[in-house]
């Protein structure tokens, strides 16, 4: 692991000490190199662990996820640099900084071997985002924005360190490859029911969960691109990823105490599908759409049978690349437009038809067109849903429904239809959006290919 | 669409109503044939011009188009050698290197799951599949039977003597 986690150590210094217009260049490069070394991990030779320290192991789960934030670095530098063009030096090396500070956390905290280390570790990436989101914001509400994202995410991981220290004292270590064969199911009582809520609480809220939503919505629309990209690509998924580790801790409780979040996540994801039916802030729309998206996830994560967690998997990944492109073309609207509404830049395929292809795929994935591996991840986790109570199959086709619609509703407005009056001031697309958006499609197509690698360990 | 229906020279008309207002007489004029009559227009003056407003759509004047001073940018920096070496670096380094490398590595693992114990991972699958089809082939090929109903080289096996 120290082949990945010294390299991004050493991106810092990079940028504080290359020559100014050579910062990015710099950064990008070996960025897209780190993110080479971290194939490596995605041979996983068994349905064990690959161990890399006492510290560190990769999993068929924490592989994908590993390869999806290194691939995702480059793609924020490539996305923040016409923004910050206007800086001085010293900001853009420090934004850059804070972007490599937040990879490194990430990339320790998905591959991290001790609960505790990982619980440090997901709340430091909470610190590089916030400095993110309320310094390079670009509407004053980002500082509301700010509040509600590190305090929601707080108030849900208190409980969490309680718990993991609780249970370091009961079985004596936290190490996650050893305490799997300690485990003994957890009996239905009051303390227990509340150890459960402390350790899942931390991750619902991440996900996030309906009711505790509130704040991704405000974060994902007032953080800058790179901001934007990371925090649906990653940090969401860091969520699915803690709860599907902590739930192998909190069997047989989750069967009983799995209930009310599964009605919140069913819900929800109508809800908040319907939503972005009625929205005309682009960003908004598609930061509701990871929550539906994410509810999916939170379902299968519940259901715990191994076509559910096949699904999952699958579906953090495609959800990862899919929000990410989608927000780098909303970012794309936004430099030209400096508005997020979605009205304002409409028609657009008359005059950028290159980018109306990248908008076209982009909301196709997202739709969960088959045979992308959007549609892998949901299908697996519709039909695990459905032998777990048949109702459901109706609250998840409405979603998917819904899903289609308001994906085809953003494609209609942005692209289609008779363009506006001012859109002659519209730049050409850069070399560099299209590259951005190719670099996000290709992985998603080429794991069409071949989804066995991030279909988790389950498979 | 409306607009669409009606003559190029109506179009026209339309467009320069819709920025210079209708066009004025400056003289009185009657018609011999009908009972046309066009005549200076008793309000004076044409319409007063819009004020100035700037809109959300228009372009920010702090916006800098990085297309003016060069128009093959790329759109990573203003400096046309920085922006042209950084388009490279990011085809070489995210196309031909981690996207062909990376998908080949990927397309070349091993069966991916546990090759040790077969049976209790169903691993090794696709070698299964791909050597059953070779023996097939082979077999057929050759007028061999397919498959033996013995599992195992019956003159290898010893049995105990018979007891009476």
């Amino acid at each position: 692991m120290l082949k990945i986690i010294i390299p991004t150590i050493m991106l810092i210094p990079l940028t504080w000490m290359s020559k100014p217009n050579m910062i990015w260049i710099n950064t990008t490069t070996y960025g897209l190199l780190i993110s080479l070394i971290s194939l490596f991990y995605l041979n996983q030779p068994s349905d064990n662990t690959l161990n890399s320290s006492l510290m560190f192991f990769s999993d068929s789960l924490s592989a994908p996820l590993l390869a999806l934030t290194t691939w995702l670095l480059p793609l924020m530098l490539m996305a923040s640099q016409h923004h910050l063009s206007k800086e001085p030096l010293t900001r853009k090396k420090l934004y850059i900084s804070m972007l490599i500070l937040l990879q490194l956390f990430l990339i320790m905290t998905f591959t991290a071997s001790e609960l505790i280390f990982f619980y440090i570790l997901f709340e430091a990436t909470l610190i590089p985002t916030l400095i993110i989101i309320t310094r390079w914001g670009n509407q004053t509400e980002r500082l509301n924005a700010g509040l509600y994202f590190l305090f929601y995410t707080l108030m849900g991981s208190l409980p969490l360190l309680v718990a993991l220290l609780y249970i370091h004292n009961f079985m004596g270590s936290l190490n996650f490859l050893m305490i799997q064969y300690w485990i003994q199911p957890l009996p239905n009582s009051w303390s227990n029911i509340f150890l459960w809520l402390a350790c899942m609480m931390a991750f619902m809220v991440k996900m996030p969960l309906y009711g505790l939503h509130l704040w991704l919505p405000k974060a994902h629309v007032e953080a800058p691109i790179a901001g934007s990209m990371v925090l649906a690509a990653v940090l969401l998924k860091l969520g699915g990823y803690g709860m599907m580790r902590i739930t192998t801790l909190l069997n047989p409780l989750t069967n009983f105490m799995a209930y009310p979040f599964m009605m919140l996540s069913l819900w929800g994801m109508i809800m908040t599908s319907s939503i972005c039916l009625r929205q005309t802030d682009l960003k908004s729309l598609i930061a509701y759409s990871s929550v539906s998206h994410m509810a999916l996830v939170i379902v299968a994560v519940l259901i715990q049978t191994p076509w559910s967690y096949m699904g999952a998997t699958a579906l953090m990944i495609a959800h990862g690349l899919t929000s990410s492109m989608l927000f780098c073309l909303a970012n794309s609207n936004y430099e030209r437009i400096h508005s997020r509404t979605m009205i304002l830049a409409r028609g657009l395929q008359t005059l950028l038809p290159l980018m109306a292809a990248w908008w076209l795929l982009a909301s196709l994935t997202n739709l969960a067109l088959p045979p992308t591996i959007n549609l892998i991840g949901e299908l697996f986790v519709v039909m695990s849903s459905f032998s777990w109570s048949n109702i459901t199959i109706i609250l998840m086709g409405i979603n998917i429904i819904i899903t289609a619609l308001y994906s085809l509703y953003m494609l209609i407005t942005t692209q289609r239809g008779k363009y506006s009056h001012h859109i002659k001031n519209i730049k050409p697309s850069f070399t560099r959006e299209n590259a951005l958006m190719t670099l996000h499609l290709l992985p998603l197509l080429l794991l069409s290919l071949n989804p066995k690698i991030i279909l988790g360990p389950i498979y | 669409m409306a607009a669409g229906l009606l003559g190029l020279g109506a179009r026209r008309l339309l467009a320069v109503a819709a920025t210079r207002g209708l066009p004025v007489a400056h003289v009185r004029w009657e018609s011999s044939s009908s009972r046309a009559v066009i005549a200076p227009s008793a309000v004076a003056g044409k319409r007063t011009p819009e004020p100035t407003v700037r809109w959300q759509e228009d372009p920010d004047p702090e916006d800098e188009n990085l297309y003016e001073k060069n128009p093959d940018s790329h759109g990573y920096d203003k400096d046309p050698v920085v922006d042209l070496w950084n388009m490279r670096v990011v085809f070489f380094f995210g196309f031909s290197i981690v996207l062909v490398f990376g998908s080949t590595f990927v397309a070349y693992l091993p069966d991916y799951r546990c090759m040790g114990c077969p049976r209790e991972w169903n691993g090794m699958q696709e070698w299964a599949r791909r050597e059953a089809e070779r023996l097939v082939k082979y077999r057929e090929a050759n007028g061999l039977p397919i498959m033996e109903s013995n599992c195992f080289d019956p003159s290898k096996i010893q049995l105990p003597e018979d007891e009476d």
